[in-house]
């Protein structure tokens, strides 16, 4: 309960903060990479790391996330759409893969599977789209939502819990 | 101006190492546990049942990995073991894993039993798609073929050949097909040829030749030849296109004639299937002993080479030749699993090599198989092509005791290119053969001692096999109760029939059956011989050869009563289509070609005549 309660608080926040809605836009696109695509994958330890150690907002990853879970689900066969069309269908990447396939370590990242490729690459394709229909939809609610929700009980009962001062470590 | 906020969290580089270094540790604990729910869900997937791995042991450092405890369910008989394993050893060379590749150097299998039990049922409850694909294709296949049944009861009835409905026969519809085909050839040459009308034009050229023939050159002069010479190749050229349409109808029957002509072989042909189709609704049984062998034996045939056909397959699957890229069900998860396309690299290694592998089998039970035995492999890879060396097995009998005394089993897949080569022999002597239940006979085949010999070769995708079992101390026992007797019993009875077939086999003690597979590995035929069935064959031909004889004789009278007026029909029609073709249209042709020689001819000794040699226009 706890820790729903601190995801929920660190998103409110997120929203709200001081970053920039570059960087919570930016959080939001990497962590859908995570919600899009298998979560057990190589390319996805790099965007954890990217998360960590580029300054977008954690909770913002963590929204992204969250929001892109059903999505991945639901949008399953169009990956697999995509990736069979560029790993079976496109003769002429076949030296293209052959070459990723037979790399060591990248042969690890599963990009030979269609939904991998296809789910990497769909999300890789709709990233700036992403980035800015979020920026824009940050900028939205600070100036209209929030003035409203701020005036909440709840919402201030969640700001200054302590959970607080665990979500400010990863401040931008 | 704001301050342009930093790019990188430097103070993250501690907890994420941390959290890297955590997965590490937690990949580390659990890397037995991946291993062994990796094999179960792959092997699971392979197999089409429940395979079960009690403990696996990777050590990095040494680079092996031992597994214990496997159990490969039959997905045939959920309770049952298709194989188990106490403990296998596994050396991997560890730097290709970067790679996902699994490079082996040496197996060691100990403790293998084949039909152990199982205390819980193996079966899946929902089989993933594509699972044991290859199994139930060849299912398929076997409930595709037909064994042919053999039925002796109702022999002795009167056969009632009024049931043979003529709305089933062929033939009746073959046969109008033909006549009608014919009738309206022949209506469509005539109407033809009365359109051409070449008789007043066969006439006029008839008497032009009559005219040329009393010509005389001297007396006509120059002119008068000329103008004879004129009108006869005037006519010559009339005749000639008239001769040119007349061949083209000509040759239009003749083909027309030829195809109508096939029609009424088929007539015939049809004619024999009916007589064969009606004896097959009598149910009447064969008395040679190559179709009462695979009566006999079909059942036991089928369960015998289903399973070669499943190995032979699953070897195609996944050791394809060439280095195509290669499709697999991609790994198991929560989301959907999607395709995994494997791309083999000309220059790269294959994703799985067994360079050797050693195993000590022991067949448990009391088994026609039991014993201990020793196997040897050399060159598994998942892309021959790369690997450059055909795969061999080898087994041979064991130091135990019990069990076969000659155990010589080889088998080589030569997958390194198109087409795939895959040959097996095996030759297993001296231990109790199965027994059979034949429920064709009633009764039970207690095989005893003897030898088994497969050879199989399979060239692309043509397959051919042949399997043998001899020997020389069988012996029977009816499948229920005391043996069965004739006595009192009337002709056809099921009494009757089982006592017959008793009697028939039941002092065979030197048995020997021969099952074969050709075609295609897709769609194998099968045939099986046996002296069995011969015997059976002698045996039914002497009691109740007269029978089947009177039965047949009737049945084929009666197929033929049903259908000879339609044949005769067809053939009165087709024959008035040959008359047709050869009077009016061949004849006619015949006399312009008669006429057509004689004009020319006339013309030549017109003009040869004219005084001081001279030549008319149009002479050559």
């Amino acid at each position: 309960m706890f820790t729903i309660l601190k995801i929920v608080q660190s998103l409110v926040k997120a929203l709200n903060s001081e970053a920039t809605p570059n960087q919570v836009a930016a959080g939001f696109v990497l962590g859908a990479a995570l919600g899009l695509t298998p979560l057990v994958s190589l390319h996805n330890l790099i965007v954890v790391a990217a998360i960590a150690l580029f300054r977008v907002t954690v909770p913002g990853a963590i929204l992204g996330w969250l929001v892109t879970i059903p999505l991945g689900f639901l949008l399953d066969p169009v990956f697999d759409a995509v990736g069979r069309a560029l790993l079976i269908d496109a003769d002429g990447l076949t030296p293209l893969w052959t070459t990723v396939t037979n790399t060591p370590v990248l042969s690890l990242a599963n990009l030979n599977n269609t939904i991998v490729l296809g789910s990497l690459l769909t999300w890789a394709a709709v990233g700036l789209p992403l980035f800015v229909i979020a920026r824009v939809g940050i900028l939205q609610y600070r100036r209209h939502v929030y003035p409203r929700i701020a005036t909440w009980r709840v919402f201030r009962v969640l700001k200054a819990s302590k959970a607080y001062n665990v979500y400010r470590m990863f401040r931008p | 101006m704001t301050a342009r906020p930093k790019l990188f969290r430097w103070q993250a580089i501690v907890p994420l190492s941390l959290l890297l270094l955590l997965l590490a540790v937690g990949a580390w604990l659990f890397l037995d546990t991946i291993v062994e729910r990796g094999i179960e869900d792959s092997a699971t997937f392979l197999v089409g049942a429940q395979v079960d791995l009690a403990s696996a042991d990777v050590r990095i450092g040494d680079g092996s990995v031992t597994l214990r405890g496997l159990q490969v369910t039959n997905p045939d008989a959920p309770m049952t073991n298709l194989v188990q394993a106490d403990e296998i050893v596994v050396n991997i060379r560890m730097e290709p894993l970067l790679e996902r590749k699994l490079h082996v150097d040496t197996v060691g299998i100990r403790g293998v039993r084949f039909g152990t039990p199982r205390e819980t049922s193996g079966a899946l409850e929902n089989p993933p798609a594509g699972a044991g694909r290859i199994r139930r294709e060849i299912d398929a296949w076997a409930d595709r073929m037909r064994i042919p049944p053999l039925s002796l009861e109702g022999l002795g009835q009167a056969i009632n050949v009024d049931a043979v409905d003529p709305d089933s026969l062929r033939t009746v519809a073959q046969a109008q097909l033909a006549r009608a085909q014919a009738d309206s050839m022949r209506e469509s040459w005539t109407a033809r040829l009365v359109a051409l009308d070449p008789r007043p034009r066969i006439d006029s050229a008839g008497a032009l030749v009559e005219r040329l023939q009393a010509a005389d050159p001297a007396r006509l002069g120059v002119t008068g030849v000329t103008q004879l010479a004129a009108d006869a190749r005037g006519t010559l050229q009339d005749v000639q296109r008239l001769q040119a349409q007349i061949t083209s109808l000509d040759s239009a029957a003749r083909n027309g004639l030829a195809v109508v002509t096939a029609q009424l072989d088929a007539v015939a042909d049809a004619q024999a299937a009916d007589v064969r189709y009606a004896l097959g609704t009598l149910r009447l049984p064969s008395l040679e002993g190559p179709q009462l062998s695979p009566a006999i034996f079909g059942d036991a045939a089928l369960d015998w080479i289903q399973p070669v056909l499943y190995w032979i397959r699953l070897a195609e699957e996944y050791l394809p030749p060439g280095l195509d890229p290669r499709r697999y069900a991609g790994p198991k998860r929560t989301r959907a699993s999607g395709t995994t396309v494997v791309f083999p690299d000309r220059d790269a290694a294959p994703r799985l090599v067994l360079g050797h592998a050693d195993a000590d089998l022991a067949i448990g039970g009391e088994g026609v198989a039991a014993g201990s035995y020793r196997a040897r492999v050399t060159g598994l890879s998942s892309a021959p092509a790369l690997y450059g060396r055909p795969m061999t097995l080898e087994v041979g009998r064991g130091d135990a005791v019990r069990g076969p005394r000659d155990v010589r089993a080889f088998a080589m897949l030569d997958h390194v290119s198109t087409p795939i080569r895959d040959s097996l022999d095996v030759v297993v002597s001296g231990f109790a053969l199965p027994s059979l239940e034949l429920d064709a006979l009633g009764a039970r085949l207690l095989l005893g001692e003897g030898t088994t010999a497969l050879r199989l070769r399979r060239a692309g995708d043509r397959i051919e096999a042949r399997w043998s079992w001899r020997t020389p101390a069988a012996s029977w026992e009816p499948l229920q109760g005391a043996p069965p007797t004739a006595e009192g019993a009337a002709i056809g009875s099921r009494a009757w029939a089982e006592a017959l077939l008793w009697d028939a086999v039941s002092g065979i003690r030197d048995v020997g059956i021969e099952v074969r597979i050709g075609g295609t590995i897709q769609q194998p035929s099968l045939g099986v011989s046996s002296n069995v069935g011969d015997a059976v064959a002698r045996s039914l031909q002497r009691v109740v050869g007269r029978e089947v004889e009177r039965a047949e004789r009737e049945v084929r009278e009666r197929v033929n009563a049903l259908v000879q007026a339609e044949v005769d029909r067809a053939e009165v029609a087709v024959a008035a289509l040959q008359t047709t073709v050869a009077d009016r249209i061949g004849a006619p042709l015949a006399e312009l070609g008669d006429v057509q020689a004689l004009i020319e001819n006339e013309i030549r000794r017109l003009t040869g005549r004219l005084p001081g040699g001279l030549r008319i226009p149009g002479d050559r």
